[in-house]
């Protein structure tokens, strides 16, 4: 019954501690309140006071970097408002205890940039009058909405530039541990290479962190020396993409904006940017009409391929680029049946369109992806 | 062939963050000392690697003031545990938060920026054109030499080999016969214990100037807790502890290759090899040969203060 595919990014953790209840919510995926909520009462920006949970140190550059961003566009966009934030907060009581504390400061709104189900929302049940939102969340309340970005079409876009830069076709991929957003982004990176290189294949190894540079560096160097050309991931920092400078390699990053280390080998990355989403929904907090929102961030609103590297040929920029105008403007979909998955079952019929929802859910390789479903 | 040569290249080049602590923990544990500040030190270490390089874009400087900051606060610690005499447990509990906490606040300028310079690859002349073997063994950073070839065979002639050595171990083993033979206990406990810590900390220097050439909080991951189980396996020995250490990157690499090539095996399985690794060797050794538990057990005034008037 229970599977850590239905675990998100982030939510990993959370595993023991949504045994209860909270877990047969996060399997049915977003349950929107049965009643509209009535919008919270405004707040002068003075007396404002906006808290930040984080997963990470905000010093990552990556994850924790981009959601401190947002925190400092706020404070730019009201000026005078307070904040406050607590870092690398653990996947344990320990997050209620701070969560708590920030209500008990008189928080107005909190924000937990990672998932913390049952410890964030034992918290937001009892503060009615605190507005919260819990990234990658799945349990909704009167007062508690989620956000979460559509990353699977910035990744799919990126990945049609790595299957046209990578000669042999082997696709390498640094896992952190097999859940939804590590399926997305395997699958639409490999989709968006198979457009230029139909016999291009991805492999994945597993390092089980988000965060360990020692571990990632020994992993990208072992796809690199099994053969693979192009490394892509889901990091938090830059390891794999200094051993493929070091190798002559190629790699596509996630979070943030990291060709300084390794200028030669940076194809791109999958950044994602906060900042609109957070000064919009303080400001709605402010004004008095705030009700909680449930939402996938769209490319272009949240999220985004970064800059091409400067290796990257003008021809297969422009390749990438037309699919990713074609989604921005037409609303394009290339996750569009028959899709099979890893041993040859098709999951998503002819002609059908996955679901922004069955896209956040993905729990299955697809055809062409090794590694992940062990 | 590549596929093992590559194997042993990466596990010399992350066994030597290991290594090099693991040989510092010797160094403290055989004259009585555990010093489990392990993991704080090395965050110290690597963080002022980095910092140093920021400012004078020279590796070695880094390095050397990695050294220099662990000495500083292992004379810290051994002004607690051997000196005043604390808890030995406690005060290496508090060095490791100490140390990461220290760390992390006062390396937020220096986080996420790459290493301003770093310990380059070192061609041998002929060796490392050699097939297999070139690849594998010399197509490393100097300090991989160092760690597991000059340190180790200096550290062990310098144990086993001289009086001095026999003294260590003495203050080691019985530090109230050692002091009735006239050997200065808490000056050697504090001296070795202190230089110890340098190395964990060099071993810190050698993480962002050599191996992830970039600083930032959390980059240390629990190496230093493993570095002091690895003390623990090689019997206390400084040729067996880089060894050990070098096995451990060895199966840890071995892990990834797995994944990479689809052995069918789990990825947690793989992941969990090292681990499993390393209680199957060290229960095989006893079973088999029982003497080896007398060889590898710990030093006998292991973790006890020394007081003179107690003897």
């Amino acid at each position: 019954m229970i599977s850590t595919k239905e675990l998100s990014r982030r939510g990993f953790l959370n595993m023991g501690a949504a045994a209860g209840a909270g877990l047969v919510l996060s399997q049915t995926g977003l349950i929107r309140p049965a009643h509209a909520a009535a919008p919270l009462a405004p707040v002068k920006a003075e007396e404002a006071l906006i808290a930040f949970g984080h997963t990470g140190p905000t010093s990552d550059e990556g994850w924790t970097w981009a959601h401190d961003q947002g925190m400092k566009a706020v404070e730019a966009a009201f000026p005078g408002i307070k904040t406050t934030y607590v870092e690398s907060i653990p996947y344990s009581a320990d997050a209620t205890r701070i969560f708590r504390q920030f209500v008990s400061q008189g928080a107005n709104m909190v924000f937990a940039t990672s998932n913390y189900g049952d410890f964030l929302y034992d918290v937001a049940k009892r503060a009615p009058k605190v507005g919260f939102y819990e990234c990658d969340g799945r349990n909704p309340l009167d007062n508690l909405g989620t956000y979460y970005v559509q990353h699977w079409y910035p990744t799919y876009v990126a990945g049609i530039a790595a299957g046209a830069m990578s000669p042999t076709g082997k696709l390498g991929y640094v896992a952190s541990f097999p859940v939804p957003s590590v399926y997305s982004g395997t699958n639409a990176f490999l989709m968006g290479a198979r457009t230029v290189n139909p016999n291009a294949t991805l492999q994945c190894i597993s390092i089980n962190s988000w965060f360990d540079p020692q571990a990632a560096t020994q992993a990208g160097t072992a796809l690199l020396d099994n053969g693979c050309d192009v490394l892509f991931g889901i990091m938090d920092e830059a390891g794999y993409l200094q051993v493929a400078q070091d190798r002559g390699k190629k790699a596509v990053m996630w979070n943030t904006d990291l060709r300084r280390y390794g200028p030669d080998a940076y194809i791109s990355s999958i950044v994602v940017n906060f900042n609109d989403f957070y000064v919009k929904q303080v400001g709605r907090r402010l004004e008095g009409s705030w009700t909680p929102t449930y939402e996938l961030l769209p490319m272009g609103g949240g999220v985004d391929r970064d800059a091409w590297g400067a290796t990257v040929p003008a021809e297969v920029a422009a390749k990438a680029d037309a699919v990713r105008t074609k989604m921005m403007t037409e609303g394009y979909s290339p996750f569009v049946g028959e899709i099979k998955d890893a041993k040859g079952n098709i999951k998503v019929a002819k002609g059908q369109t996955m679901t922004e929802q069955e896209l956040y859910h993905w729990n299955w390789s697809i055809e062409g992806v090794s590694g992940l479903d062990g | 062939m590549d596929i093992l040569a590559g194997l042993i290249q990466t596990a010399l080049l992350a066994g030597g963050v290991l290594a090099l602590a693991a040989l510092g923990e010797v160094l403290a544990e055989r004259v009585g000392v555990v010093n489990l500040g392990v993991e704080g030190l090395i965050a110290l270490g690597a963080m002022t690697g980095i910092a140093v390089v920021s400012v004078t874009p020279e590796p070695w400087l880094g390095m050397a003031a990695a050294l220099g900051v662990g000495l500083l606060a292992g004379m810290i610690f051994s002004l607690a545990t051997v000196v005043v005499r604390a808890n030995q447990v406690l005060a290496g509990l508090a060095l490791t938060y100490i140390g990461t906490g220290l760390a992390s606040t006062l390396g937020k300028p220096f986080s996420g920026a790459p290493a301003q310079a770093t310990f380059a690859r070192l061609d041998i002349p002929v060796l490392s054109d050699l097939p297999f073997f070139g690849r594998a063994f010399f197509s490393s950073n100097i300090l991989v030499y160092i760690i597991f070839l000059v340190l180790p065979l200096a550290l062990h002639y310098l144990m086993f080999h001289t009086r001095h050595g026999l003294n260590m171990r003495a203050v080691g083993e019985n530090p109230a016969a050692a002091d009735a033979a006239g050997i200065p206990v808490l000056k050697m406990r504090f001296w070795y214990t202190s230089i110890g810590a340098a190395l964990a900390a060099g071993a810190g220097g050698y993480l962002t100037l050599a191996f992830v050439p970039s600083w930032s909080e959390g980059v240390v991951a629990g190496r230093g807790w493993i570095a002091v189980a690895l003390v623990i396996f090689a019997g206390f020995r400084p040729i067996n502890t880089v060894l050990a250490a070098l096995l451990f990157g060895f199966i840890t690499a071995l892990g990834f290759v797995g994944q990479a090539r689809n052995w069918p095996v789990a990825a947690p399985i793989l992941a969990m090899l090292p681990y499993a690794g390393t209680i199957v060797l060290m229960i095989l050794p006893v079973l088999a040969w029982q003497k080896m538990r007398r060889l590898m057990a710990a030093p006998e005034g292991l973790t006890q203060p020394y007081f003179r008037d107690e003897r």
